[in-house]
């Protein structure tokens, strides 16, 4: 077991750059999400009109979140539901862990849900001595394998099939085989076992439905509709800012998720849960328990540029969209939250200063922003973070001073059409030192300046080109007319 | 009702929400001054129904009646009307075939029957094929959906068993399931499957192949008319299901897997005719 950690963020990137595997199932990961995406989003008309419907919904909430909060709670409780709120992580491990003690609860099936990653509540139940398995497969995989999710929807993508199958005949006996079809069979096959024999089931929870007290999930195996079915409880872990307002809001967001998630029309299933069932004989769970998770959340609502965070629905297109995820993967985060919006929601929950490379990991294309369902400005939030780590950083002042020098001489020039034509001349005479093969590569000289140095230790500069525009377009391109 | 000594944490969890939207409220007054970004909070009454400031096309469509029950045709041997819907187109055709294109779309299979026997035609097709594939179903396990089980009954093909709502430790031994649907949604290929009008929870999930009856006067055409649908009812049961063709995974290597812990195969009969007798 390997965990990498966000301190280490440059390393993880490095390392994880060097791994030919690696990089090759990302290529076919990313561009193939990012493929089904822009088809699905281009079957709908009104796309983006959806797209600020959606984020119109989620400011809204966030902007009144204790009022939508309460009156989710008031109507899940009216039908039964039992809440608990978990300030943070532990909290949240000892709730669930305090449920099972009490009912003389053992065993838990579990499907995939990002809000007990982030928690860790596998380990927390381990260390209780409780039997936890997680049940979707690609959750499932990497439990075996004691790893953790690379992609928020696709958690096993980093292996390939033939890993899969080993670890499957290590871990479970089976033939070798390289048959995707007989793998998945093998994860049916054991966990139906255990979801037979399970006491509780554990799911995340994708909406929380203000008006009627309603929990959505979704998903395409079905192993979540099995694990809040059979087992006598069902507990459902939920960050505080998964509520919408409104039951017919849940049209948006159905029309949003999937299509950016997976380029599916609608996943395979919806269930909708309100409440308890109302008579004993019916089927499904005796107990439904909702935890409610703050977990650094509602510190995101100090301000609109960081409580847009909150809006995320955790749908993935921002990794697949993202160069610098497409290189890296998840793992390299240390984060359970990978990619752009990891890049934003990590160092918020676990505070700048253990996750201060992450908003550096990103180019500022904008790409993350243009696939974003609910439209978040992550580059936004990046910058803003930057802002606050630098300001934050001591010594960072000293520092700086060369910085700003260099930024106050830059937009000196820039804004000055002789010193520009004068610095341009002088870049022109003196930029022959650092060429080669017409580019300003990794050379002894360049390696002097340390801010060059740095740029062309790892890609080259175009030089500047012989004639400038200003003069080609006083020489050629200008025609005889003064329009 | 429990309450694991987090009375506390609510209310320390709701202050810091409170808190810090309060400390925001100087940073919003200045995005809104200089009318930027998206992330400006609208202005907001507080959770009404009207206080969403885009209206969006589809979805907001509210049905003029408020429809008492949306049964399946067979749960109560009635056809059941399709209320008015502004802006749904009216040709009920058009949607069984938008339905069975969606349906197929995403692997699942949809035949189309207009009377009664040829319900019982299809379903002894569906099964005789299966018999043929390594499935080789013997155990078939039906809801508790009126008329269901005197029409499978009917099917001419060798079961040892045919059991109603069995146990959930019954329940995985049997091949195929049996139920009804409540509502289909055309746009999607989707079953909406209402807890509280039909015992299918289990049925529909189980066993490898799940077999839904509906009829085509269910059909809705959009997800929003169906979520309508849903909320029209006096409460909202405690469980409702879509379901969109059978289970599926691409977990391994980005391979579509069917079948991975749900249905493998779903087949879903749309009746298409007079009003059922049962």
């Amino acid at each position: 077991m390997n965990h990498l950690t966000t301190e280490t963020f440059d390393q993880n990137a490095k390392a994880a750059l060097t791994d030919v595997q690696l990089r090759g199932a990302l290529r076919n990961a990313t561009s193939l999400f990012g493929e089904r995406r822009r088809e699905a989003a281009a079957g709908l008309v009104n796309w983006e009109d959806l797209r600020s419907h959606a984020r119109a919904i989620k400011d809204e909430t966030l902007s009144h979140l204790d009022k939508y909060l309460e009156q989710f709670v008031t109507n899940a409780e009216a039908r039964g539901v039992q809440f608990h709120w978990a300030e943070n992580a532990a909290d949240a491990n000892a709730i669930i862990c305090g449920i099972m003690s009490k009912r003389g609860a053992r065993t838990v099936v579990k499907s995939k849900s990002m809000t007990t990653e982030e928690t860790h509540l596998n380990d927390a139940l381990e260390d209780a001595g409780l039997q936890v398995v997680e049940t979707d497969l690609g959750e499932y995989i990497i439990q075996l394998a004691h790893e953790t999710p690379s992609h928020i929807i696709a958690p096993a993508i980093h292996k390939s099939k033939k890993q899969i199958a080993q670890l499957f005949t290590e871990e479970l006996g089976i033939a070798p085989t390289d048959d995707i079809a007989v793998l998945t069979r093998t994860a049916r096959n054991t966990l139906r076992d255990r979801f037979a024999a399970a006491d509780v089931g554990i799911s995340g929870v994708n909406f929380g439905i203000a008006e009627t007290g309603t929990i959505l999930i979704v998903e395409n195996e079905g192993n979540i509709r099995l694990t809040t079915s059979l087992p006598r409880i069902h507990i459902a872990v939920m960050g505080i800012e998964k509520v919408i307002p409104r039951f017919a809001d849940v049209d948006v967001f159905l029309k949003l998720l999937p299509r950016s998630g997976t380029g599916q029309r609608l996943t395979a299933y919806q269930s909708f849960i309100t409440g308890v069932k109302k008579n004993p004989g019916d089927e499904g769970p005796e107990e439904v328990h909702v935890v409610l998770l703050d977990n650094g959340r509602s510190r995101m609502l100090a301000h609109p540029t960081t409580r847009q965070s909150l809006a995320c629905i955790r749908c993935g297109a921002c990794l697949n969209a993202c160069p610098v995820y497409q290189q890296i993967g998840g793992h390299a985060y240390g984060s359970v939250y990978p990619g752009p919006i990891g890049a934003v929601i990590t160092p918020q929950l676990i505070g700048l200063e253990k996750a201060a490379q992450l908003p550096y990991a990103s180019s500022l294309c904008g790409a993350c922003r243009e696939v974003c369902p609910v439209k978040i400005d992550i580059p936004q939030l990046l910058l803003h973070l930057r802002a606050e780590i630098t300001e934050h950083t001591p010594g960072n002042a000293k520092k700086s001073m060369g910085e700003r020098l260099t930024f106050k001489v830059w937009a000196r020039i820039m804004t000055s059409p002789s010193l520009y034509n004068l610095s341009t001349r002088l870049g022109r005479m003196f930029q022959g030192l650092f060429v080669r093969e017409g580019k300003i590569g990794d050379k002894p000289t360049t390696r002097i300046f340390p801010p060059l140095a740095a740029w062309t230790a790892a890609r080259d500069l175009r030089p500047l080109d012989a004639t400038s525009f200003r003069d080609r377009w006083r020489n050629e391109l200008k025609g005889d007319g003064n329009d | 009702m429990e309450t694991t000594n987090t009375s506390n944490a609510r209310g320390h969890i709701l202050a810091s929400i409170r808190e810090h939207l309060a400390a925001s409220r100087e940073h919003d007054e200045k995005l809104r001054v200089h009318g930027s970004a998206a992330a400006v909070v609208p202005q907001s009454n507080g959770g009404k129904a009207d206080s969403v400031p885009f209206a969006i096309a589809d979805g907001q469509t509210q049905f003029a009646t408020n429809l008492e029950s949306w049964p399946s045709a067979i749960a109560n041997g009635t056809e059941s009307a399709l209320p008015a819907v502004k802006g749904s187109p009216p040709a009920a055709q058009s949607n069984i075939e938008l339905f069975k294109t969606n349906l197929e779309a995403v692997n699942g299979h949809c035949v189309i029957a207009r009377t009664e026997l040829e319900i019982v035609h299809a379903l002894t097709r569906i099964i005789s094929e299966l018999k043929h594939t390594q499935l080789n179903p013997r155990r078939i396990a039906l809801s508790d959906a009126k008329g269901l089980e005197r029409l499978v009954r009917l099917v001419a093909v060798q079961i040892d068993e045919v059991a109603v709502t069995p146990s959930s430790a019954e329940m995985f031994d049997v091949d195929i399931g049996i139920t009804t649907a409540q509502a289909t949604i055309a746009e999607t290929g989707t079953l909406v499957l209402d807890s509280s009008r039909e015992r299918h929870r289990l049925i529909s999930l189980v066993p490898p192949v799940h077999i839904a009856i509906v009829e085509a006067s269910n059909i809705y055409s959009t997800l929003g008319e169906a979520l309508s649908l849903l909320q029209s009812d006096q409460e909202i049961s405690p469980i409702v299901t879509f379901i969109t063709g059978p289970s599926r995974t691409a977990d391994i290597e980005l391979t579509l897997a069917i079948g991975v812990h749900g249905p493998q195969e779903l087949y879903v009969i749309i009746y298409d005719g007079p009003p059922l007798m049962s």
